[in-house]
């Protein structure tokens, strides 16, 4: 008769309750892990060596930081290109956001046909940059384009808009024949119709962001104020906006990052001329035009700190402002 | 692997990736459609040499020529004489094009005549590689780059071939010209244009061919006739003095009449600095050239025709806008490769219907005159011996007069050989499209005697794609925007120009 083993002998070791969530967790992991190591990190150290060589189309030599070093010389493009990514950013953000927050206030109203009215402002974003831009360049064409042609009926002088590398204050104070220094030249045209653009297609998007910013504030707290007198303005500043805070907050930092990154409307509306030169726009050239890789690489580096630092003051600014 | 190597095939993977480059399309496979007289059959002598490099013959392609013994590539005639093809052991060839539409289709037919006749077991297989030379250009470089499979031929221009040579890859093509076996013959260099075969000499490498040209154009004044006799004259310009004239006579602001359209080439540039008697590089590539007084002239002219409100900019969003502003009677003058022919006629047969022509580039001084002669060629890159000769052979094979004849006919190219000129003259006034426009008909024919003899390359160097854009963008701030003054621009260019020479200069002589 075959002997019964006792189950106690035959028993596997078993894992802690706690290894095996770990171990779950870890494999559950994996795959996103796997491919952000493959896929960003991999890349990203790559990117870095190639900075650190003379590499034109295949390598060529260790350079250490001297494509640093050229990139922050003082007679370097970057400082240029810079000066116009900061100068796209700080006017195109606050002018999406604003407007974004304006129309969003309206489409919150119950309005007649406002599902309507949010769909056709959210049509811009999902439509292919290239397609549009290029819709866009056509419309602020010098001869052939819709805005001239709408400006000359009217009895105005037709502008060269991607065209003209003018300052907009210069432009306006050539029309009112009031010279102005050259440190009050501000953005070019070409650079104010690339911002018209850019709020066209990103506007959707924002205010759709902040309605779902304003869905969540409490309909109570209106309430209370209106029975203690507040009146509309009341309510936006001491409510709307404070509770919009968390939404603004969020839409302004993924907003100059947007910008900073911006790449293929400018490059379709004005491949970077007449003062639209960005530092994306002036790292493509380097890479694809000079065939200057280990350049190209340095430059798109510093971008990234430069993202890097403004992203960091405005996580610590917006602890200190933002109300959750 | 080590890091040397294993960086490069990453940093091209990731910019691979990143470019998001489009996939390949397919190879298309162009079968023989009969079998021609089988050949002699040839002793292949066994490979002593390395193995041949990966290329990049699909995996169905047929098995490979055994290698011969000779150096890779030939470095002689000799070299080019003892390599053997046979169709016992069949060779494939794969190019890397850009054709499309009807010049596409007259490439396939003329590729499928080939590996129809061809006795040495040739197969053509085409590949478009990308929609403009420079998609083409960077495929090439991606994939050498990654050490990926190349093509056996590819479509490049001059100084893109150049710098495949410096990566060692483009291969020296004279011993193949020059192969008593395969070469051309005496009569076929007398036939040859001169200029065009001289063109793919490469400066920077001293000796040697880094091309074969199957295609050229050259940078031709495109006339509105209507405009120009509203403004009081009978016929084109003949130099650059009347041509300014002209072109400031016949504007009118008012109704968005222009003489001139600058539209962001370099080439045009060019072409305004050879009509002055100067040139871009120096004859032996050691200095750009383009600050001289005749870069000065060519400078100075746009500005003033830019100052005096005779000429408008285009945007670099309008594509093709000379051509539609030309055909919609807005323009005086266009100049342009003469290969636009059959789309301009289309283009002027759809819009105002103006009577034009075409003309050679106006001179400074006509007695000298030298235009610019553009167009790529088709380099081999260096794989085994066998294919680098069937490439050859194709190429040689794609050259023959009826040959050029129908791709000239279809693409609108110049054909390469001087007895294809009558039948491509014949052929463009018999077409319909010029019936109407018998002025533009004659302007072409014209051009193969008065401008295709004077024909001067840019700057068949690596490197010269950066400075064409350094040369664009000196023009749109001197002449177009009115800022500075031409000899101080020039002269900052041709330094920034001269250090990107310095920063490409080969290593790999």
């Amino acid at each position: 008769m075959a002997s019964i083993i006792p189950a106690a002998t035959t028993k596997r070791p078993t894992l802690s309750k706690k290894t095996r969530e770990a171990l779950l967790a870890y494999g559950m992991l994996s795959p996103a892990l796997l491919a952000l190591i493959f896929f960003t990190l991999i890349p990203v150290l790559i990117g870095f060596m190639i900075s650190l060589a003379s590499f034109r189309v295949i390598f060529r030599e260790w350079v250490g930081f001297d494509n640093y070093a050229n990139a922050l010389a003082p007679d370097s493009d970057m400082w240029s290109s810079l000066g116009a990514t900061i100068t796209y950013s700080f006017i195109s953000v606050p002018v999406q956001l604003g407007l974004a927050l304006l129309l969003a206030m309206v489409l919150y109203q119950k309005l007649r046909g406002r599902a309507i009215f949010r769909v056709v402002m959210f049509l811009p974003y999902i439509t292919s940059t290239v397609a549009s831009a290029a819709v866009w360049a056509r419309l602020f064409s010098p001869d052939a384009g819709l805005i001239n042609a709408i400006i000359k009926s009217l009895g105005g002088t037709p502008l060269k808009w991607l065209l003209e590398d003018k300052g907009i204050f210069t432009l306006i104070g050539q029309a009112a024949g009031i010279p102005l220094p050259s440190w009050l030249t501000g953005p070019s045209l070409a650079m104010v119709a690339v911002i018209i653009y850019t709020t066209w297609v990103f506007v959707g998007y924002d205010t759709t962001i902040f309605l779902g910013g304003l869905g969540n504030i409490p309909n109570e707290m209106y309430e209370a104020a209106k029975i203690d007198g507040a009146g509309n303005w009341q309510l936006f500043k001491n409510i709307t906006w404070p509770l919009l805070s968390p939404t603004t907050f969020f839409l302004s930092l993924v907003t100059i990052i947007g910008t900073f990154k911006a790449f293929n409307h400018i490059w379709v509306m004005t491949q970077g001329r007449n003062g639209t030169n960005t530092a994306a726009i002036l790292t493509y050239r380097q890479m694809y035009e000079f065939q200057r890789a280990g350049y190209a690489s340095a430059l798109a580096f510093l971008l990234f700190t430069v993202i890097l630092g403004i992203t960091i003051f405005q996580q610590w600014y917006g602890s200190r402002r933002v109300n959750y | 692997m080590s890091l040397k190597k294993f960086l490069p095939i990453a940093a091209a993977a990731s910019m691979l990736l990143a470019a998001c480059q489009p996939a390949a399309a397919p190879a298309t496979a162009v079968p023989a459609t009969a079998k021609p007289a089988a050949p002699a059959a040839t002793a292949v002598p066994a490979a002593t040499t390395a193995a041949p490099a990966a290329t990049a013959v699909p995996a169905t392609a047929v098995p490979a020529t055994k290698p011969a013994a000779g150096p890779n590539p030939p470095k002689t005639v000799a070299d080019v004489d003892a390599i053997k093809l046979s169709k016992d052991n069949p060779t494939t060839v794969l190019f890397w094009h850009r054709y499309t539409g009807a010049t596409y289709s007259s490439v396939i037919e003329i590729v499928n005549d080939f590996n129809t006749k061809n006795p040495y077991g040739i197969t053509v297989k085409l590949e478009n590689a990308g929609a403009s030379y420079d998609d083409v250009f960077n495929k090439v470089n991606g994939a050498i780059a990654a050490n990926a499979a190349l093509p056996d031929l590819v479509i490049a221009y001059q100084n893109q071939a150049a710098t495949y040579r410096d990566l060692g890859k483009a291969i020296d093509l004279k011993p193949f010209l020059d192969s008593k076996t395969y070469g051309l013959t005496a009569d076929d260099l007398k036939d040859y244009y001169q200029s065009f075969l001289d063109s793919d000499k490469a400066p920077q490498f001293p000796g040697e061919v880094l091309g074969f040209p199957t295609q050229r154009s050259m940078d031709s004044l495109y006339v509105n006739l209507d405009m120009l006799k509203a403004a009081g004259y009978s016929a084109p310009p003949k130099t650059l003095k009347e041509f300014e004239e002209m072109a400031c006579k016949a504007t009118d602001k008012a109704k968005e009449q222009y003489g001139f359209i600058w539209r962001g080439d370099a080439s045009n540039f060019a072409s305004f600095v050879f009509a002055n008697g100067g040139q871009i590089l120096k004859s032996d590539a050691s200095a750009y050239d383009f600050n001289s007084a005749a870069g000065v002239e060519a400078l100075s002219m746009l500005q003033r025709l830019f100052k005096n409100g005779c000429a408008v900019e285009l945007p670099s969003s309008e594509r093709n806008g000379d051509q539609t502003r030309f055909a919609n009677g807005k323009l005086l003058f266009v100049t342009s490769s003469q290969a636009g022919l059959p789309f301009y006629a289309d283009a002027v047969a759809k819009g105002a219907k103006v009577k034009w022509t075409i003309t050679r580039f106006p001179q400074a001084d006509n007695a000298k005159p030298a235009t610019n002669l553009f167009g790529a060629s088709w380099s081999v890159l260096k794989t085994t011996p066998e294919k680098e000769l069937a490439a050859w052979l194709f190429m040689k094979f794609f050259g023959e007069k009826d040959n050029t004849t129908k791709f000239s006919n279809i693409s609108g190219y110049f054909p390469v050989r001087q007895s294809a000129a009558a039948g491509v003259v014949a052929a463009t006034k018999a077409d319909k499209r010029f019936t109407d426009y018998p002025e533009a008909a004659a302007g072409f024919q014209s051009l193969f005697t008065d401008a295709m003899p004077y024909g001067k390359i840019e700057a068949p160097i690596a490197g010269y794609d950066p400075v064409r854009a350094l040369i664009n963008d000196m023009v749109v701030a001197v002449a177009v925007k009115g800022q500075g003054d031409p000899k101080a621009a020039l002269d900052a260019a041709v330094t920034k120009a001269n250090q990107i020479l310095k920063e490409n200069a080969p290593k790999n002589k």
